[in-house]
């Protein structure tokens, strides 16, 4: 059992640089927290602040309900995984992994049972007796998660794992992160700039930027409901299409074309009729139809699907960029228009950049 | 039943430890013999040790040195054939206190018309203690890696295919 609260916490370094800011946080036992967004947003500092890697300026941090703000890194019960392994390169796998056990005195025997029923989990029973230097790096990935589940630790810190990693073995190596977090049911925080990761693996995502906190859901929850610019672009790919429209009772009215509105955009935007607002259209929600037009630079087929890059038109002239992930097998070529409705929008405040959602104007 | 399970265990974590007992008590012989040839070598009593069995010593102690630790790293992965070279490494070290300390602290050798002992009871009991150690070490080493490489080379027996290739 392990509940983590992270209470308002802070990291600011010398010179009054805030790394996070308000961090606020409360991981369930068992719950798989995945901490997402570009790189120097935070979210390592974060896990680090966690682990008791880097001090925490402001803020508590508490474990089953105790607070471990200033409890050394090493009395945390925490075990973290690292993107460069972190193995010893003289030791063989197995003594990689009873390392953590041996430093503590435990009977050999108890970490002889440990270390085989974690290399089983992990499928290393026969790589016992290498080096890391003789296995591959989803390999090396494995031991270190075996270096980490031998320590029984109450939360598992993952600090992209995956990011050395070749995209076949990131793929299978992230559902064995899922697999051994539903065999273990530990309670986990994972670091990633990989939105892919954040979907598949998380039970929540935390979403971050310049070091707050933009979001916090399940995986459809973010991608369905972004709660501002920033999520919406960052959660998807290809990223959400953003236009600058103006809201008419009927239609959106954006450079280069109008897109009618349904019963239910039309409630939410009840209030912003005749003000400007920003458009967001996931390229999965455009389907071929007859409201925009689109002049075609460039079409990968991608089997399912195809991608449309290309510009929006009206007559002779050309506006923003749009990328449309069509149906099927397309063949466009570079000059062609396509015709496209939108099936879904999204709608943000130009100034604050905040979803709206109908609900503000209640 | 359950002493059963544990000597089982301990065999099993064998498989994937290595053994530093016997490694360690051949480096500890290593060392030892360093403290004899380095004690017996500062003596200085005139032209008495130059013979064919002090060159003979010192071609040895090269050997020795080389092939304990051989032995050393071998024995570390539980080859059987290397103990029983450390075990007659030990044997030898012993047979070597008769060879030149006894007779040197038995010999005398005129210097500066004075009759003199070459190696007083100090240097022969410091002598005799090094290559006893030494040769303990070599022996004990050796004896538990036999005994730890024979039980493996059972308990390896007794699994499986599949597990034997681990």
């Amino acid at each position: 059992m392990a509940n983590l609260k992270l209470q308002h916490i802070d990291k600011i370094y010398d010179g009054g640089v805030k790394a996070v800011e308000d961090f606020n946080l409360d991981v369930k036992d068992g719950e798989l927290i995945v901490l997402v967004g570009p790189s120097g947003c935070g979210k390592s500092t974060t896990l680090r602040m966690v682990a008791g890697l880097e001090d925490i300026s402001n803020g508590h941090l508490l474990l089953d309900g105790k607070d471990i703000t200033r409890v050394p890194a090493k009395d945390r019960d925490m075990a973290m995984v690292f993107q460069n392994y972190a193995l010893y390169g003289h030791m063989t796998i197995y003594e990689n992994m009873a390392f953590s056990l041996t430093l503590r005195k435990e009977d050999p025997n108890v970490i002889h049972k440990k270390v085989l029923a974690a290399a089983e989990i992990l499928n290393l029973t026969t790589q016992l007796n290498k080096k890391p230097g003789q296995l591959s790096g989803g390999q090396r990935q494995r031991v270190a998660m075996g270096r980490a589940i031998v320590r029984t630790p109450k939360v598992f810190l993952f600090d992209e794992p995956l990011s050395n990693l070749d995209a076949k073995l990131r793929g299978s190596t992230r559902r064995e992160i899922l697999l051994l977090h539903k065999r273990l049911q530990a309670t986990m925080m994972y670091v990633t700039h990989d939105q892919t990761e954040a979907l598949t693996l998380a039970d929540r995502i935390v979403c971050m930027s310049m070091g707050k906190v933009q979001q916090i859901g399940t995986p459809l929850e973010l991608y369905d409901n972004p709660a501002n610019i920033f999520v919406a672009t960052f959660i998807g790919l290809p990223p959400m299409n953003m236009f600058d429209v103006t809201v008419h009772e009927e239609y959106l009215e954006g450079k280069g074309f109008k897109a009618p509105l349904d019963a239910e955009s039309k409630k939410i935007l009840k209030s912003y009729v005749g003000k400007e607002i920003v458009l967001g259209v996931r390229p999965e929600n455009l389907v071929e139809g007859k409201d925009i037009a689109v002049k075609v630079t460039d079409n990968e087929n991608l089997g399912m699907n195809t991608l449309v890059h290309g510009h929006i038109q009206d007559g002779d002239r050309t506006f923003d960029r749009i990328v449309c992930k069509l149906r099927g097998w397309c063949n466009y070529k570079s000059g062609d228009t396509a015709m496209i409705s939108i099936n879904r929008m999204h709608f943000f405040d130009k100034e604050t950049t905040v979803a709206i959602t109908g609900k503000e104007s209640k | 039943m359950k002493k059963e399970v544990d000597a089982n265990l301990v065999v099993d974590r064998m498989r994937y430890t290595k053994n530093k007992t016997s490694a360690n008590m051949a480096i500890l012989a290593i060392l030892f013999d360093v403290f004899y040839f380095v004690n017996i070598y500062k003596s200085d009593v005139s032209n008495y040790y130059y013979n064919i069995l002090i060159g003979g010593s010192i071609v040895f102690n090269l050997l020795f040195l080389l092939a304990a630790f051989l032995c050393s790293e071998e024995i570390k992965q539980y080859n059987e054939n290397y103990c029983y070279l450390l075990l007659a490494m030990g044997i030898i070290q012993f047979i070597r206190i008769f060879i030149i300390p006894m007779r040197a602290h038995n010999a005398t050798v005129v210097i500066a018309n004075v009759e003199r002992q070459v190696m007083l009871n100090s240097q022969f009991i410091r002598c005799v203690i090094y290559l006893v150690v030494s040769g303990v070490c070599c022996v004990y080493g050796a004896l538990v890696g036999i005994v730890k490489s024979r039980k493996l080379k059972a308990y390896i027996a007794t699994l499986g295919e599949e597990k034997r290739r681990d």
